[in-house]
C-alpha cells in the first residue's frame, strides 16, 4: 500500500523535480498550477491524517509509517521512517497551510520574473524537505530534511544571483548554518554512541535518569548535556540565534514570499522544533536547558535593539525574526515546550503577515524597501493596512490578538519554571525579566515601523508616490487569511487563568495536544500568571506610546531630538552593533591570512611547483619517449609488434637457467649439480669446462659432473645447457673456490 | 583419418616445384615492383599459382573458388583503383621510420625462421609428412565442402555473408564523393 | 608431396607479404602484400586439412577468402577516399591517428 505519510514530503519533492527539469517548457499558469497543487495536496493529505487520525496523532504516539530500511550495517539500523504526532502534525499543518498560502501570493508577487520555474521549483524543493525533517522519524531523516531546507534556502537567497550582494548572502546563510549542522552532527553522534540508536522514539525512550545518556562524558556534564549543547548549536544556525544569527538579516536579500515562508514561518523555527523534539534529552540536562534560554532571552533582546534603527523594511522584519525566534527558545529553553511550540505557532502566521505586507508594500513602491522614504500609506493600501495592523499588534501582545497569549505564555513559564533545581533557579526569573524588556522593545520598534510607514505623509518622491497602488487578488487574499490566523490562532492556547474566567478548566486545546509530545505543560500559579499579563499588557501599551511619541505621523521633534543629542550610539544601533565587523576581525579575517598562507605554501609551491612539476617532467619525459612509437604510422606498429613476437619466441626457446647450482668441495675434489624441474630437463645436453680453457671437460645428458682440481685457486666453472629441440643454448657460470 | 598413399610421381614433384616458385617469385615481385600495374600483374601471378598448389593439396573446389574470387573480383577492385590513385612511386620505401620498421622485418625473419625450424624438425609427423599424391574420392570437391558448410558451418557462413553486405555498403560510403555543402565548400574527409 | 614443404612455401610466401607491408610506402602495395598473406594462410591451412584428411580446412579457407574480398573492398575504398583529401597515398603520410 502506498504509505500516505510519505506523501505528504514527496508530493512538493516530485513537484520541484518536475518544475526542475521541465519547468522552462510550460507557461507561468501551468507552473504555478503544478507548485501549488502539489503543496496544496500536501496540506490535504497533512490536515486528512493529522484530524482523521487525531486520537492516534494525540495519544498513541502518532502515525508512523517505515517507507524502507535505508540501511542496516550490523546493529546499526537507520530507516526512512516517517512519523506524525501532535508535535510534527502540528508543524506540518503551519508548513503546508503557510507555504501554500505563500505559493498564492508568490503568483502576484512574482509575475514579472523571467525564473518563474525555478522560483517555484526551489518553493516546492523546501516545502518537501522542511516536511521531510518535521516527519523524520530518526535522526539521519530529519538531518536530510535539515540540509534539504537549508539549501534551498541558499538557493533562493540568491535567486537573483546576477547581483553579487544576493550571491554573497545566500553563501553566508549557507557557511553560517554549516557551522551549526556541524554541532548538529555531533550531537547526533553523541546521542548514537550513548544509546546506540538512530530512531528518535528510541533516544527518548532512553532518556531516564541513570541511564547511558546520563553518564558524565566530559568536564563532570553528562551525555544528555553535551548532546543538547552540540544539537543547539545546529539549531542556533539553522534558527539564527547568538552567535550564529547573522546571516539572517542578510537573507532578506532574497524575493520576500521567500522570507515569509522560509526566513519567519517555517525554516528558522526547525531549530526549536528540534529542541522541543529532543525535550526528555533536554530534561534530563537543566544546564543544557538553562544554556537554551539564556541565549534565547539574550538574542530576543539583542535583535529587538538592532531594530530600534534599521531603516529597511524588511531587516526590521528579520531583526525581529530573530528576536522572537529567541522567545521561541527562551520558551524551551524553560522546559516550557508547549508554550515555545505555541509561540512558533502564532508566530508563523502574524510574521508570515508581516513579510507579506511588506512585500505588498515594497510592490506598491516599485521595488523600494526603505522606510524612510515611506510613510501615509494607510489610504493608499486599505487591505494591506488592515491585515498589517492587526498583526502588528499580534505581535507587540496586545490582549486577544493570538502574540498576546503566546508571549504570554513563555512569560508566564520563564516565571513559573522549576526546572533547573535549585543550583540554577536563578535562570527563569532572569530569563522572565530579559523576556520583558524584549517585549518592550518589541513594542516599540514595531511601532516604529508602522508609524513610518502607514502614518503621516508620504516621503517618497512624485513618480514613486504616484505608482502607489494596491496589490492584485492574488497577493490580497493570502495577507486576509494570515490576518485572520494572527487573529485567531491564539485562542488555541489560551492559559488555564483565562479559561477559567470563562467557565472553562484545565490546560487548553494546544497544551492537550502537544502533551504526549513534549510533556505536561508548565503548571505556572494563576498569581503569576494574572500578575504576568498585566505587566506584559502594560509594557505592550507603553511601547506602542513610545512609538507614537517619537513617530507618530513620521518623524517627530522628539526623535530628532534623540538622534541629535546621541549620534554614536544611535549609529552603534544602526550598524547593528557591529557584530558582523567584529566577526569578520576576529574570525574571517585570521581564516583568510591562514587560507592565504596555505595556498601560497601548500598550492603554489608544493602543489604546483614540487608535486605537480615533478610529475609533469616525468610525463614530459615519457611523453617524447612514447611519441616516438606512437607515431600513427600502422607500420611501425606493425613492426613493434613482430619485434615482440620475435622477442617472446627468443624468450620461450632459450633453456631456462636452472633453478639453483650446487656447488660441492670436498678437498680437491669438486662436484656441480644443477638442479631443475624434471620436466624440462629431458631435452638438455650439459657441457661443464671445469677449467675455463672453453673446452668441455664433461659432457652428457646428466645435470651433474665431477672434477679434480690441481690445486687450491679459485676456479670459474662454465656450464652450457643446450636444448637439442631448438638448437638454442645458455651458458651459466659459477666460481669455485678450492681451499689447500 | 590416414590415407597411406605411394610416395609422390616425378610428375608431382615437378608441379610442386614449378607452382612453388611460381607462387614465391611473383610474391617477390608484387612487393618489390615499382609500378602498381606490374605488381598488380604479379599478384595475379602468384594468385593463380597458389590456386594450383590448392589443387595439388586436392582441395578442387577452392582452386577453383581461388581463381574466380582473387584472380576475377578481387584483381577486377584492384585494376579500379589504381586507375584512379595512379601515381608510380618516386620513393617506394617509407623513409621514416625505417630503422625500426626494418627491425621490425628482422624480427618477423626470426619468427618465421624459428616456424620454419619447427616445421623441418617435426617433417616426420603424420600430418606434416602425409604425401599428397593420389585423390582421395570425395575430398575437396564442392559437394563435400558444400555439405559442410550448411550443417557444421552453417552460423559463420551467414555471418560472413552478412559481412560481405556490410563491407560492400562501407566500400560504397566511404569512397564515395563528398557531397557539397550548401555553402558551396566540400567537406573534409580525412 | 609431404605436407612440410607446403608449409614451408606458406612460411615464406607470408614472410615476403610481411616485408611488403612493413617496408613499402604505398598504400595499394600494402593492400597487396596483405592479399599475399591471406594466401600464404589458406596455404598453410589447405596443407594441414590434407595431412589432417579433413575438410573443415576448406571451410575456414572459403571464409578467409570471403575475409580477403570484404578487406580488399573495404581498404580500396579507403585509400580512394585518403586519395582524394590529400591527392597522395603513401602511407606515412597518415597519421592522423597520432597523439
Amino acid at each position: 500500500m502506498f504509505s500516505r505519510l510519505l506523501l505528504i514530503p514527496l508530493l512538493p519533492l516530485l513537484g520541484a523535480a518536475y518544475l526542475m527539469l521541465a519547468g522552462q517548457r510550460h507557461t507561468r499558469s501551468v507552473v504555478q498550477t503544478i507548485a501549488i497543487l502539489a503543496v496544496f495536496a500536501s496540506c490535504v493529505i497533512s490536515l486528512d491524517a493529522f484530524f482523521v487520525g487525531l486520537p492516534a496523532v494525540v495519544h498513541e504516539g502518532g502515525i508512523s509509517e517505515l517507507v524502507y530500511t535505508w540501511f542496516a550495517a550490523g546493529s546499526v539500523e537507520v530507516d526512512l521512517a516517517l512519523r506524525m504526532d501532535s508535535l510534527s502534525g502540528l508543524m506540518c499543518l503551519v508548513v503546508t497551510s503557510i507555504g501554500t498560502l505563500i505559493h498564492f501570493y508568490s503568483i502576484g508577487y512574482m509575475a514579472h520574473d523571467e525564473d518563474y520555474a525555478r522560483f517555484f521549483a526551489y518553493m516546492n524543493l523546501f516545502c518537501g524537505a522542511m516536511l521531510l525533517l518535521v516527519l523524520g522519524d530518526t535522526l539521519p531523516v530529519l538531518f536530510i530534511g535539515w540540509e534539504g531546507v537549508g539549501l534551498s534556502s541558499y538557493l533562493l537567497i540568491g535567486f537573483w544571483y546576477k547581483e553579487h550582494a544576493n550571491a554573497s548572502a545566500g553563501r553566508k546563510a549557507f557557511i553560517t548554518n554549516r557551522i551549526g549542522d556541524f554541532g548538529f552532527l555531533i550531537g547526533m553522534f553523541l546521542l548514537f554512541r550513548a544509546t546506540g540508536s538512530l530512531d528518535i522514539p528510541v533516544i527518548l525512550g532512553a532518556a531516564q535518569d541513570g541511564s547511558a545518556l546520563s553518564a558524565p562524558l566530559w568536564l563532570g556534564q553528562s551525555v544528555a548535556f553535551w548532546a543538547g549543547v552540540f544539537l543547539f548549536l545546529g539549531a542556533a544556525g539553522k534558527s539564527a540565534q547568538i552567535p550564529l544569527y547573522v546571516w539572517l538579516p542578510d537573507a532578506m536579500a532574497g524575493p520576500t514570499p521567500v522570507s515569509a515562508l522560509i526566513h519567519a514561518a517555517t525554516m528558522v523555527t526547525a531549530g526549536v522544533y528540534l529542541v522541543a523534539r529532543m525535550s526528555a534529552v533536554y530534561l534530563l540536562a537543566p544546564a543544557a536547558l538553562a544554556i537554551v534560554a539564556l541565549v534565547g532571552a539574550l538574542t530576543a533582546l539583542f535583535a529587538a535593539l538592532i531594530g530600534f534603527a534599521q531603516n529597511d523594511f524588511k531587516r526590521v522584519l528579520a531583526y525581529s525574526t530573530v528576536s522572537q525566534l529567541g522567545f521561541m527558545f527562551a520558551g524551551v529553553g524553560t522546559a516550557n515546550f508547549a508554550g515555545g511550540i505555541f509561540h512558533l505557532f502564532t508566530h508563523a502566521f502574524f510574521k508570515a503577515g508581516l513579510f507579506l505586507c511588506a512585500g505588498s508594500v515594497m510592490h506598491a513602491m516599485s521595488g523600494l524597501g526603505d522606510i524612510t522614504k515611506m510613510g501615509g500609506l494607510g489610504k493608499r493600501l486599505p487591505w494591506t493596512t488592515r491585515v498589517f495592523q492587526i498583526c502588528w499588534l499580534s505581535i507587540c501582545g496586545v490582549p486577544i490578538f493570538s502574540g498576546f497569549f503566546s508571549k504570554d505564555a513563555l512569560l508566564g513559564g520563564a516565571f513559573g519554571t522549576e526546572a533547573y533545581g535549585h543550583g540554577l533557579a536563578w535562570v527563569g526569573p532572569l530569563v522572565g525579566v530579559i523576556l520583558l524588556v524584549a517585549a518592550l522593545g518589541t513594542a516599540f520598534y514595531m511601532s516604529r515601523l508602522y508609524f513610518l510607514v502607514f502614518s503621516g505623509p508620504c516621503r517618497a518622491d512624485e513618480q514613486t508616490q504616484h505608482h502607489i497602488h494596491e496589490s492584485p487578488v492574488s497577493m490580497v487574499f493570502p495577507l486576509v487569511v494570515l490576518a485572520a490566523g494572527a487573529l485567531f490562532a491564539g485562542f488555541a492556547g489560551v492559559p488555564p487563568a483565562l479559561r477559567e474566567l470563562f467557565g472553562k478548566h484545565g490546560e487548553s486545546t494546544l497544551a492537550v495536544w502537544l502533551e504526549p509530545a513534549v510533556g505536561a505543560p508548565l503548571a505556572v500559579a494563576h498569581r503569576t500568571e494574572w500578575i504576568v499579563m498585566g505587566i506584559s499588557t502594560a509594557l505592550a501599551l507603553v511601547g506602542i506610546g513610545f512609538g507614537y511619541f517619537f513617530y507618530g505621523g513620521g518623524y517627530r521633534a522628539p526623535a530628532h531630538a534623540f538622534a541629535r543629542k546621541l549620534p554614536r550610539l544611535v549609529a552603534l544601533v544602526r550598524d547593528k552593533f557591529r557584530v558582523d565587523e567584529i566577526y569578520d576581525a576576529i574570525l574571517v579575517r585570521p581564516l583568510q591570512a591562514l587560507c592565504r598562507i596555505t595556498f601560497l605554501v601548500v598550492d603554489r609551491v608544493l602543489v604546483d611547483k614540487i608535486l605537480v612539476g615533478i610529475w609533469a617532467f616525468v610525463a614530459d619525459v615519457g611523453g617524447r619517449a612514447c611519441r616516438f612509437i606512437q607515431a600513427g604510422d600502422v607500420q611501425r606498429y606493425l613492426a613493434v609488434f613482430a619485434i615482440g613476437l620475435a622477442a617472446l619466441v627468443w624468450v620461450a626457446a632459450r633453456p631456462a637457467a636452472p633453478k639453483e647450482i650446487q656447488v660441492v668441495v670436498t678437498g680437491r675434489h669438486a662436484k656441480v649439480t644443477l638442479v631443475d624441474d624434471e620436466a624440462r630437463s629431458g631435452n638438455l645436453q650439459y657441457r661443464f669446462d671445469f677449467d675455463g680453457d672453453g673446452v668441455p671437460d664433461r659432457e652428457g645428458k646428466t645435470a651433474s659432473a665431477s672434477w679434480i682440481y690441481g690445486g687450491p685457486a679459485r676456479y670459474t666453472v662454465a656450464i652450457t645447457i643446450e636444448d637439442a629441440r631448438w638448437h638454442t643454448r645458455r651458458v651459466v657460470e659459477r666460481d669455485v673456490e678450492v681451499r689447500p | 583419418m590416414n590415407y597411406i598413399l605411394p610416395g609422390p610421381s616425378l610428375l608431382d614433384k615437378l608441379a610442386f616445384i614449378v607452382l612453388a616458385s611460381a607462387v614465391l617469385g611473383f610474391g617477390l615481385l608484387t612487393v618489390t615492383r615499382k609500378s602498381a600495374v606490374t605488381a598488380l600483374m604479379a599478384l595475379i601471378g602468384a594468385c593463380c599459382a597458389l590456386a594450383g598448389l590448392y589443387a595439388t593439396l586436392s582441395a578442387h573446389f577452392l582452386a577453383v573458388l581461388q581463381v574466380l574470387v582473387y584472380a576475377g573480383a578481387i584483381m577486377v577492385l584492384f585494376i579500379f583503383a589504381v586507375m584512379i590513385v595512379n601515381r608510380d612511386d618516386e620513393q617506394p620505401i617509407a623513409l621514416r621510420g625505417l630503422f625500426l620498421r626494418a627491425a621490425g622485418v628482422l624480427g618477423a625473419g626470426y619468427f618465421f625462421y624459428r616456424l620454419a625450424w619447427i616445421v623441418v624438425r617435426e617433417r616426420r609427423a603424420d600430418v606434416l609428412a602425409t604425401s599428397i599424391t593420389l585423390p582421395i574420392p570425395e575430398y575437396g570437391n564442392v559437394a563435400s565442402i558444400g555439405r559442410l558448410l550448411f550443417s557444421d558451418f552453417l552460423f559463420p557462413f551467414e555471418a560472413i555473408s552478412l559481412l560481405l553486405l556490410v563491407a560492400v555498403v562501407a566500400g560504397v560510403l566511404v569512397a564515395r564523393p563528398p557531397r557539397p555543402t550548401p555553402s558551396g565548400d566540400r567537406e573534409r574527409v580525412a | 608431396m609431404p605436407g612440410y614443404l607446403y608449409i614451408l612455401v606458406s612460411l615464406a610466401l607470408f614472410f615476403i607479404g610481411m616485408t611488403g607491408v612493413l617496408l613499402r610506402r604505398n598504400a595499394l602495395f600494402v593492400l597487396m602484400s596483405v592479399e599475399l598473406q591471406l594466401g600464404a594462410g589458406s596455404l598453410a591451412l589447405l596443407a594441414f586439412a590434407r595431412g589432417l584428411g579433413d575438410q573443415k580446412g576448406h571451410v575456414v579457407a572459403f571464409f578467409v577468402m570471403a575475409l580477403a574480398a570484404a578487406e580488399a573492398a573495404v581498404g580500396l575504398a579507403i585509400v580512394v577516399s585518403v586519395y582524394r583529401a590529400r591527392k597522395k597515398i603513401d602511407l606515412d603520410g597518415v597519421n592522423q591517428l597520432r597523439n
